[in-house]
């Protein structure tokens, strides 16, 4: 049998990607397609018949105050959350490629976090904001103020994600062979300049990969966001995923939501996409 | 050559499998083992355990099987998941306004059914009653007897206490709680003040086209006089917004507290601690002298439907249907709903004693008729958006005549549901 046969080809397509393909069909491109088609109906959720009103749809999310208000608020948490969250993972990465005592404890310490859902992790959380710290600080709780429970929001995505975010780092620095470094300080270099001139250029496609996972992460965050603060105070702590919920399911606008959440993915993989092309372009392999 | 051809009919096999799952899920959900089956929807998480046991007990000794689902998904938001995948519950659980919403494309006509006779909170659409209510609920302010008489010294009667005034200087004090969370504030509290008024269609739609001032309306002015009294002596007043209600609950119960706003339902809450057993609802004082201060708002709460779509069979509508009527005509029934899951019962055939504290004083009211009724077609968002502007005037972040603005506002493009 010949190899280069186009019916080959497809046996062989079938017979590995096949299944693949089948599901990745069935569970994300046909949902995506009838969501996109859902966004021009003015359905409920629940009843049979789907009214279709065309663009209308985009139209009201577009007057949405709530909706634009959340997503501005999805944008500020996205840049505290990502700048920490790399800032976070990548020293934490250095020190645990430094050969210190008991390294590959403190990896995986530092990733148990991620491990736990993001459900739980907001109970675990909400407990420990409202009571535990009252009790010990004795003041009111940092939930109940606006800027606080955006702060509590970033300082626990941040926790809980530098761990994950540091395994990628800490492939990035093992990738880093010892003998450029090597090379770079017999020709002078302190250890900074190695570090700021070999080995982050070297490491460019972990922060690209890094920051990619933790721009997509936060933009679209909802289950710390719905365990940890619900919205409250005063549905100021809202991100744009929870207002998608609420107005498809909970205020049964499911046309509408759907509308907000196609958008939401636009911006999320707009920006997802341009990062990536920026920090594609200057990569550089040893 | 063989093997290979072998492998590629075990990739498709495997594909076509996956495809067969996503029809055949619920066909053969009508019988198990030639029994009906049925599958009951259950949306009150504090009874979740009891009608388990129930329906244990019901499967072996009707031979019918029943399956009881819960979820704390926002009900309308499971359900039409549920709808969606063609897997719909034979019997469902929803809050009133879910039936208006609901019945006419979900539900079938239960007019002909013998319990309807005996009660006065069923809901009926264009005449055919859908909605089989599962239990009477009321509002008011829950108090703590023991709690009171150690802070005043005196014996409390809550009848005696007719004015805000009368609140005020009790609940100076013994204290209060306020529960935080958007639903106890605007779809409960806030609701008050169009459910008191004697036609609240024509007062929302007042609101709406301008012709009523809720800034200078009476009754939402002496209410919110009543809920002031409530904000200023709340235990958590630096905090309101975070203090959270099991917390508020457990001071109530435990005699922290002499008063909250508060429901029957809230019992669940209260009886996991070590509660005092002097405890009871009153009506939400008010200046306003129209015999509101001697009434609970409530009525029937959480109601069953059956579904009428082709995923259900006859046969299972027949069985739901017995079930229901088990629940009110039989002793064991009966004794489920009344004791079991010490819920108020929606009919006047059943005649058992309320045993919790709070369920008793709403029977007392509902018995003597002075029950307020409830205002089931507030639009979905009402209590997410409205509960929001009332969090800030918790949190004094704003005051009351921006709170009765922002409503104002909130009602410029909000639609009551169609009743």
């Amino acid at each position: 049998m010949k190899q280069n046969k186009l019916s080959y080809k497809i046996q062989q397509y079938l017979l590995f990607g096949g299944p693949g393909t089948a599901l990745f069909l069935a569970v994300v491109i046909v949902p995506f397609i009838y969501g996109l088609y859902l966004t021009l109906t003015s359905w409920d959720g629940v009843s049979a018949v789907k009214p279709f009103v065309g663009f209308q749809n985009f139209v009201e999310a577009f007057s949405d105050g709530d909706y634009w208000a959340a997503m501005g608020r999805t944008v500020i948490y996205s840049i505290f959350a990502v700048v920490f969250i790399n800032i976070l993972a990548f020293g934490l990465a250095y020190l645990v490629t430094q050969g210190i005592k008991g390294q590959n404890f403190f990896r995986a310490g530092f990733f148990v976090p991620n491990l736990i859902g993001g459900i739980v992790l907001g109970y675990v959380w909400k407990f420990v904001f409202n009571r535990a710290f009252v009790a010990i600080f004795n003041s009111t709780s940092l939930l109940s103020t606006t800027e606080g429970a955006m702060f509590c929001l970033i300082l626990v995505s941040v926790w809980q994600y530098a761990g994950y975010m540091m395994l990628i780092y800490v492939a990035g620095f093992m990738s880093v062979s010892k003998d450029v470094e090597e090379a770079s300080r017999i020709d002078g270099c302190t250890s900074a300049q190695a570090m700021k001139n070999v080995t982050i250029p070297l490491m460019r496609s972990s922060f690209v990969q890094c920051i990619f996972l933790s721009i997509t992460r936060c933009f679209v965050v909802y289950d710390v966001n719905l365990s940890l603060t619900n919205g409250e105070p005063f549905k100021s702590s809202t991100m744009a995923a929870m207002h998608v919920y609420n107005q498809a399911f909970t205020y049964k606008n499911y046309g509408l939501g759907q509308s907000e959440a196609v958008i939401l993915f636009l911006v999320c993989a707009i920006v997802g996409v341009t990062q990536v092309l920026i920090g594609k372009r200057g990569e550089v392999e040893a | 050559m063989k093997k290979r051809v072998l492998a590629i009919l075990l990739a498709l096999v495997l594909v076509l499998a996956l495809a067969a799952c996503s029809n055949g899920g619920s066909s053969d959900s009508g019988s198990s083992g030639g029994k009906t089956a049925i599958t009951i929807f259950n949306s009150k998480m504090e009874i979740q355990s009891q009608m388990e046991e129930m329906a244990k007990k019901y499967s072996e000794a009707k031979g019918v099987d029943v399956e009881v689902y819960y979820s704390s998904d926002t009900v309308a938001a499971h359900l039409s998941t549920r709808y969606a995948s063609n897997d719909p519950y034979t019997i469902s659980m929803v809050d009133a306004k879910d039936v208006y919403s609901l019945a006419k494309e979900h539900a079938i006509d239960l007019s002909d059914q013998d319990w309807v006779k005996d009660t006065t909170q069923a809901i009926a659409i264009d005449g055919k009653t859908y909605g089989f209510p599962v239990c009477v609920e009321a509002r008011g302010i829950i108090y703590n007897a023991d709690a009171i008489k150690k802070a005043t010294g005196a014996d409390f009667d809550p009848t005696t206490v007719k004015t805000t005034a009368d609140l005020k200087a009790i609940a100076e004090k013994c204290g209060t709680g306020v529960m935080k969370e958007d639903w106890s504030l605007a779809a409960h509290y806030l609701a008050e003040v169009y459910e008191q008024h004697d036609d609240p269609d024509a007062f929302i739609a007042g609101i709406k086209d301008g012709s009523i001032k809720l800034a200078d309306d009476q009754k939402f002015n002496a209410l919110m006089d009543t809920f002031d009294v409530l904000k200023e002596n709340n235990y958590a007043k630096d905090a309101a917004i975070s203090a959270e209600r099991e917390v508020t609950e457990q001071k109530l119960a435990e005699g922290e507290i002499g008063f909250m706003f508060g429901g029957n339902w809230d019992w669940s809450v209260i009886n996991a601690y070590d509660y005092s057993k002097n405890m009871g609802i009153m009506p939400v004082p008010n200046d306003m002298n129209d015999g509101s201060s001697e009434k609970l708002v409530g009525g029937g709460s959480k109601y069953f439907f059956i579904d009428s779509s082709d995923n259900t069979s006859d046969a299972q509508r027949q069985a739901a249907k017995d079930f229901l009527n088990w629940l009110v005509s039989d002793a064991e029934g009966q004794d489920f709903i009344v004791n079991q899951c010490a819920l108020v019962p929606a009919y006047s055939n059943i005649t058992l004693d309320v045993k919790d504290p709070l369920g008793a004083s709403v029977k007392k009211y509902a018995d003597a008729n002075a029950l307020i009724p409830n205002y089931n077609y507030l639009p979905d968002d009402h209590y997410a958006k409205c509960g929001a502007i009332f969090q800030k005037y918790l949190a004094g972040e704003i005051d009351r005549a921006a709170f009765a603005e922002q409503v104002t506002d909130y009602w410029k493009t909000a639609e009551v549901g169609a009743h």
